[in-house]
């Protein structure tokens, strides 16, 4: 075995092709014109990478908040030297722009699908932050949205452009690994994010003034219930509650199990077999089965000791993934390392620099939108390896193994589990 | 609408759980637990109990999701009881939309008449979402109705349960309604054809000519040419091999 690619403390440099110099000099009027909408901690990463590209400008944010809209419009305007960036409150009015060619959306993720279905309707390329929606239902329906419109959608699982990942990925399709067997995928910590958010309330208390902070827009999809702050402030205090978060399963797997799904050649489909272990709030895993007979083993965390089974994993980080075959294995994760089977060790890179990876992510969009291309995290596989989150998380909830047709998208002879599939959407909105 | 969730440079979440803080304390009244072990006629019960305020919405609001896995039949008419409801319909309607059971959508059905603005939007969405046949001609009605919302989630109810009745309403509603109304029944149309596409393929092509004119709005305009392309083009097309010469 053999560790590769720890990153040097060299400065980064971002390639002029990564910054969308390339094509020289691009008048205002030709850069790809990018909306903000719910623009927080982490959609900060992308507009900062917006920001430093020639052939794409950020025109517009779109925040419940007023003070965010505020801030980022004057981050915008310092950046650019103008004062163009205009603010919305409500999606509506900046997806009606039509000089507005694309979004980020960086919502909480109950809005995700809600809102990407609804720009691709008004016709806007999406950037959309995972996960990419919360139920399967939503998922297809995101899919459906953007095969009927035509228009561009990346996925925020900036991963699947990530060298050390694509690298590992390459070696299970290419049969560096033989013949695959199983992938894994590591998913929330159960400590962090329980499998199953919590399905309680918390005490209700006044709401702020809604040109301060619209809460009936912030909920959006979701049912009705009091204002607390400690839903709205910093940290992710959404996370963790049903209906505001996915749960540990879609937290990272909505990452993971995606990139799993790739290297077992199985972005067009779903596992077909799940069956969950452990408890909610303790180690878990969830053992899977995709159609060709590659197995796909979600479990929780990067900490080894709270591994249900002593089988080779070494937890490399957030988002790490092991990929085996019957000659050899290769497991990454974040950080830019990669460790091998002992075959494999005169194939590694000496290095692997993953500071780029939301560059590259954010590059294939953009030039996707110009050529009209697919991403490398299209709808259709996000839709692909959300499914497969969703029915590990209701097999979860339900404590039992189901059995999934990925044709009809329905489980096998579980009513229960099949009404799970989807969630009513606060009225008025609808996908 | 907005993440603040805290990111390290290359804008990735940091693994551990340094920057979270602790969830306060749920009081009694907002406990989920308790509620999600009653059976049927426990939940339904909930249902009934009086009074709107926020701890008697979350008995309800649990007991809706229970009844979203495990209701049948008998929990309809007390689902059905919430449908009108500001607060509660939401969650009544999670229960009905999961409901395999028909007599949730006549339930559905029969709140059309007696609901108005974002209540009835509520229940045409779930209507829209079970893609329930016989709700139609009744949707049909209310795109031509005076309240705009309503007619625009009407529109596309109409598309997304699709098929050649539905097909028909809104061919006829894009010569009778205008605005904003009549852009969601171009979009419903657009969902219809393309759902419309498996079973009529003839009569999808033909609605997205309709919908490749001049005068439909430019975002649904370019999906329908889109999928026409597509549709074309598609390996899925029927095709002939010619004959022997």
């Amino acid at each position: 075995m053999t560790t590769a690619g720890v990153i040097a403390a060299a400065p980064m440099i971002v390639p002029s092709s990564v910054l969308g110099q390339r094509a020289g000099a691009v008048p205002p009027s030709d850069r790809i014109a990018i909306a903000g909408i719910g623009i927080g901690g982490r959609g900060m990463a992308s507009v900062n990478a917006i920001l430093s590209y020639q052939d794409a400008r950020f025109a517009a944010i779109c925040d419940v908040k007023n003070t965010r809209r505020e801030e980022i419009k004057g981050l915008v305007d310092k950046r650019y030297q103008n004062n163009d960036c205009m603010m919305y409150a409500y999606q509506e009015e900046v997806l009606a722009r039509a000089d507005i060619d694309a979004v980020i959306i960086a919502t909480p993720e109950y809005w995700h699908a809600p809102l990407s279905v609804q720009a691709a309707y008004a016709g806007k390329d999406v950037y959309c932050e995972k996960p990419c929606s919360m139920t399967i239902q939503e998922s297809r329906a995101l899919a459906d949205a953007f095969r009927r419109t035509g228009r561009v959608y990346q996925a925020g699982t900036q991963r699947r452009n990530g060298p050390n990942f694509v690298w590992a990925i390459e070696a299970a399709r290419t049969g560096k690994l033989g013949k695959l067997q199983t992938v894994h995928a590591n998913v929330g910590t159960y400590a962090m994010w329980p499998p199953i958010p919590s399905k309680d309330w918390l005490p209700g208390e006044p709401e702020p003034p809604k040109q301060v902070f619209d809460w009936d827009r912030w909920l959006g999809p979701c049912p009705w219930r009091p204002y607390n702050p400690f839903y709205v402030t910093g940290g992710g205090g959404w996370n963790n509650w049903y209906d505001f978060h996915g749960g540990g399963i879609l937290e990272w797997g909505s990452h993971t199990v995606d990139l799993c799904q790739w290297a077992a050649d199985c972005d067009d489909t779903h596992a077909i077999e799940y069956v969950p272990k452990g408890a909610n709030g303790a180690p878990y895993s969830v053992n899977c089965v995709y159609p060709n007979g590659v197995k796909l083993v979600m479990r929780d965390g990067n900490n080894l000791g709270t591994r249900l089974a002593d089988d080779g994993w070494l937890g490399m980080g957030s988002c790490s993934v092991r990929f085996e075959g019957d000659t050899g294995w290769v497991e990454t994760g974040d950080g830019g390392r990669i460790a091998v089977s002992d075959n494999l060790r005169s194939q590694v890179p000496e290095r692997i620099d993953d500071r780029l990876t939301l560059h590259y992510h954010w590059r294939d969009f953009i030039d996707c939108i110009k050529t009209r291309s697919q991403t490398r995290a299209n709808a259709d596989h996000a839709c692909n390896s959300h499914i497969t989150s969703h029915a590990a998380f209701i097999a979860f909830e339900l404590g039992r193994k189901l059995t999934w047709d990925p044709a009809k998208e329905e489980f096998v002879n579980d009513a229960e589990a099949n009404r799970m599939r989807s969630r009513a959407v606060r009225k008025p909105w609808a996908i | 609408m907005q993440n603040t969730a805290p990111t390290n440079p290359t804008g990735q979440r940091p693994a551990g759980g340094s920057t979270r803080r602790a969830k306060p304390e749920v009081p009694a009244q907002f406990k989920a637990e308790p509620i999600e072990k009653l059976d049927q006629a426990a939940l339904i019960r909930i249902l009934g109990e009086p009074g709107s305020e926020p701890a008697t919405l979350f008995r309800k609001a649990i007991a809706c999701k229970r009844l979203a896995v495990i209701g049948t039949k008998e929990a309809v008419p007390a689902l059905a009881a919430l449908l009108g409801d500001d607060r509660a319909s939401d969650y009544a309607r999670d229960a009905l939309e999961s409901m395999p059971d028909p007599s949730a959508d006549d339930a559905l059905r029969a709140a059309l008449p007696k609901l108005k603005g974002l209540l009835l939007i509520g229940v045409i969405n779930s209507l829209r979402r079970r893609r329930d046949l016989k709700a139609v001609e009744p949707l049909g009605k209310l795109v031509d109705g005076a309240d705009a919302a309503v007619a625009r989630a009407a529109a596309l109810a109409v598309g997304e349960i699709s098929g050649p009745v539905a097909a028909k309403t809104l061919q006829r509603a894009l010569g009778t309604t205008k605005g904003a109304v009549r852009a969601d029944v171009a979009a419903g149309a657009l969902l219809c054809a393309d759902r419309m596409m498996a079973e009529d393929r003839k009569g999808a092509l033909a609605l997205f000519d309709v919908l490749s004119q001049a005068d439909i709005p430019s975002n649904v305009r370019m999906a329908a040419m889109h999928l026409r392309i597509v549709a074309e083009t598609s390996l899925k097309r029927p095709r002939t091999a010619p004959g022997p010469k």
